[in-house]
């Protein structure tokens, strides 16, 4: 039974408007990068196969929306998550200074049976631009605050070039796999109505 | 929460964002479960939305909260009376009312309390082949959301016990304590009513059908408890009928409840609902499914396909007053808490606020009397029915007492749906009611009849050995219970919309009729959430990338 959902990993992306959340999932799944900014609408979640280890998941990455614009994400956005990736943009601090009550916010809503563990990856994205030079956040700063939450891994990442995304996607679904399950509250009966949501169907579903 | 004292229009306005831009096609204020359908439909159909709502939480009077948060959502401190911020002309004071009184809380809040969620809707639950089931599918809502089935299907209380409902033929030849002409007349009357809903169903899609099958009009237009005699029922299989699987609401034998009196009309649609939810998904049991972790999950579900759409969302903001034109016609916008005006050609708010009337033609159908739907909230420590989670309980009309009119329905949610704790149960109460006393009355009779209160902490000793060997005579302990009136508004239009109110039906059928009505007064020409509405990159052909089936 555990097995079933664990085909299936939920990881969401949070950070301030404009660091790049839905850039880098394009980036990652759709090899897709638009210069065009638009606060996001349009994306549910992105859904890419992954193998690791020689099994194969499906990672659900879910957007924010634009609901984080006002800090208006509601708490089931948080629910069931396997990873939650905290992005910030090293041009601009306060988007890093935000980093912690993102944290904490979403420690709160999704409150993860074992907090203290729980898998977050950081990612401070547009090292692009301008070179390196319009740079604020060092890269050491940055890590100094990671092993200060208990070691969180940490990648530099261009959506816009690609650099680094897919090693950062690797390690988001190499740590959310790492995620025990919670209880056992979704399995195994849970209707799914729209046949295919963040579960796998069931054998036998199809009516 | 902001309480900002009454000092002079002083709020602490740092703390409230700056929202860009100012002008939107649509402003909603609440997140309901109406507001937020109409935010997704609304955004669905290419308006620019805004949807505010005070609360630092989705829902409004639909949502579920953690059970430390309702005793001051049902008994709120009254709001210091908005600070008027230079009320000028051009906007009127926006007041919000409680719609809940009489609130009677007993027992010691169970630990640990933030495992508790509690439903302002309950008892409630959705068909499986209901609307509210299709609009979730239609708009990608049903990615939010998960559900379990009312596995323990439907007990009728009856003389004094509960009796399991026979809503299928395999369960009505299991049942023991009927009678063969019993069995015989209720199989008679199940297949009329079958192949009624199958003509009917077969002339719906064909326009001109078979009308072999169909009951005819004059039966149709019966009382159906007329109907149910001319069909040689019992009374119990009457009650069965009538208030367990039609969900009548009041005494059918009544002399004077002319009002609630169920037509044979509706109730075949009530049971073609029901038989048509048997069975659409493989793993549901039952007719009824109630989403994982509360009735709250639905709103935001609606909320988060509204935001993908593209409408703007802002938690913890309050509104205080409406913008009225020149004239003083017609709302024109809205007031934050921040100060800031936002102008809009539809204004929607919940119904928790009272929108001033302005010298315009009213449409607002003005009851003189709202209706009233007593509620209760307990937590116990072990099933009605023994090897179930989820249960529904019927008590007929004078099942309680003589006096009793109106029927009353409870709904027993287990730890499987992340509601509670393991080893408690949710039991959700209601009853439609027109004064408190009554109301009242009948929901503590029903609490009495199902569960016992253990009063002192002499008994405590035994409690281990009783829950252990939990045989069917031992009732469940009630640890905690809350009893309260809420009041029912309609939604009405204008040029402020008001969205309707957590009825006292099991479903969500009305509401999102309602809701329904108030789409096409925004959008007269737009589909409601048109079947592709699911989200999907729409706005980038580069991005055709398959999200949803």
């Amino acid at each position: 039974m555990a097995s079933r959902r664990r085909m299936l990993l939920k990881v969401i992306i949070l950070g301030d408007s404009g660091v790049g959340k839905t850039s880098l999932m394009n980036q990652y799944v759709n090899k897709k990068f638009s210069n065009q900014y638009k606060a996001t609408i349009g994306a549910d979640f992105l859904t890419k196969e992954v193998q690791i280890d020689d099994r194969l998941f499906t990672l659900q990455i879910w957007d924010t929306a634009g609901q984080e614009r006002f800090q208006s994400l509601g708490v089931a956005f948080y629910r069931g998550a396997d990873c939650c990736v905290l992005v910030y943009d090293v041009n601009v601090t306060k988007s890093f200074e935000r980093l912690n009550s993102w944290r904490e916010e979403f420690l709160i809503q999704a409150s993860p049976s074992d907090p203290e563990n729980f898998p977050f990856v950081v990612l401070g994205n547009k090292i692009d631009v301008d070179g390196g030079n319009s740079r604020t956040v060092s890269e050491k700063k940055a890590k100094a605050w990671c092993a200060s939450k208990g070691n969180i891994p940490y990648f530099e990442t261009s959506a816009k070039e690609g650099f680094n995304v897919e090693a950062a996607f690797e390690c988001i679904a190499r740590n959310a796999i790492k995620n025990e399950p919670e209880e056992e509250i979704y399995l195994p009966d849970t209707i799914d109505v729209g046949g295919a949501g963040r579960q796998q169907r069931s054998s036998g579903c199809e009516c | 929460m902001a309480d900002a004292p009454a000092a002079g229009g002083c709020s602490p306005q740092q703390d409230y964002p700056t929202i860009d831009p100012t002008s939107f096609d649509v402003v909603i204020c609440g997140t309901g479960l109406p507001e937020s359908v109409l935010a997704a439909a609304c955004a669905a159909a290419g308006k620019s939305v805004l949807h505010i709502d005070p609360n630092p939480f989705y829902g409004s009077l639909f949502s579920s909260l953690p059970f430390p948060s309702l005793p001051s959502f049902l008994s709120p401190s009254p709001s210091p009376s908005s600070a008027s911020s230079s009320s000028s002309a051009a906007a009127v004071d926006l007041r919000r009312r409680s719609m809940y009184t009489e609130v009677e809380t007993t027992g010691e809040a169970p630990e640990p309390s933030r495992r508790f969620t509690v439903d302002l809707v309950g008892p409630r639950v959705l068909y499986c082949a209901d609307e509210a089931v299709d609009l979730l599918i239609r708009s990608g809502g049903s990615h939010h959301v998960e559900f379990k089935s009312v596995e323990g299907g439907t007990l009728l209380y009856w003389e004094g016990g509960l009796y399991p409902v026979p809503d299928s033929r395999k369960a009505i030849f299991k049942d023991t304590t009927l009678q063969l002409t019993e069995k015989n007349l209720l199989f008679r009357f199940f297949k009329l009513v079958q192949s009624h809903i199958a003509a009917d169903a077969a002339a719906a899609g064909e326009g001109e059908g078979e009308a072999s099958g169909k009951l005819p009009d004059e039966y149709l237009d019966l009382p159906f408890v007329e109907f149910l005699k001319q069909q040689r029922l019992s009374p119990k299989m009457r009650a069965v009928v009538l208030y367990a699987i039609g969900m009548a609401d009041y005494d059918q034998d009544g002399v004077d409840s002319c009002d609630g009196l169920l037509s044979t009309r509706e109730a075949v649609k009530t049971i073609a609902l029901y038989s048509s939810s048997i069975g659409r998904f493989a793993n549901a049991e039952g007719a009824f499914i109630y989403p994982m972790y509360g009735h709250g999950e639905l709103p935001q579900a609606f909320c988060r396909c509204a935001a993908v759409k593209g409408a703007l969302y802002v938690l913890r903001m309050p509104a205080t007053s409406l913008l009225v034109d020149e004239d003083k016609k017609r709302y024109v916008g809205i007031r934050l808490a921040s100060g800031q005006d936002i102008m809009c050609q539809q204004l929607i708010v919940d119904p928790s606020y009272e929108i001033p009337s302005l010298d315009m033609p009213c449409t607002t159908p003005v009851s003189n009397s709202p209706r009233k739907v007593a509620r209760g909230i307990c937590i116990i420590s072990s099933s009605v029915k023994r090897d179930s989670s989820n249960v529904l309980v019927v008590f007929p009309p004078k099942s309680l007492e003589e006096e009793q009119v109106t029927a009353v329905r409870v709904l027993q949610l287990s730890s499987n749906l992340a509601v509670c704790p393991p080893g408690m149960f949710m039991a959700y109460l209601s009853t439609p009611c027109t004064d408190a006393f009554t109301g009242k009355k009948c929901i503590s009779k029903a609490i009495d009849a199902l569960f016992t209160t253990k009063a002192s902490d002499d008994l405590e000793g035994h409690s281990e050995t009783t829950s252990e060997n939990n045989t069917e005579g031992v009732k469940p302990t009630l640890l905690w219970s809350c009893v309260y009136l809420q009041e029912i508004t309609q939604g009405t239009s204008g040029t402020a919309l008001s969205c309707p109110m957590p009825d006292q039906n099991l479903d969500y059928r009305s509401i999102l009729e309602s809701t329904k009505k108030l789409f096409s007064d925004i959008c007269p020409n737009e589909e409601f959430l048109p079947r592709n509405s699911a989200p999907k990159y729409a706005d980038d052909d580069s991005d055709s990338s398959e999200i949803t089936r």
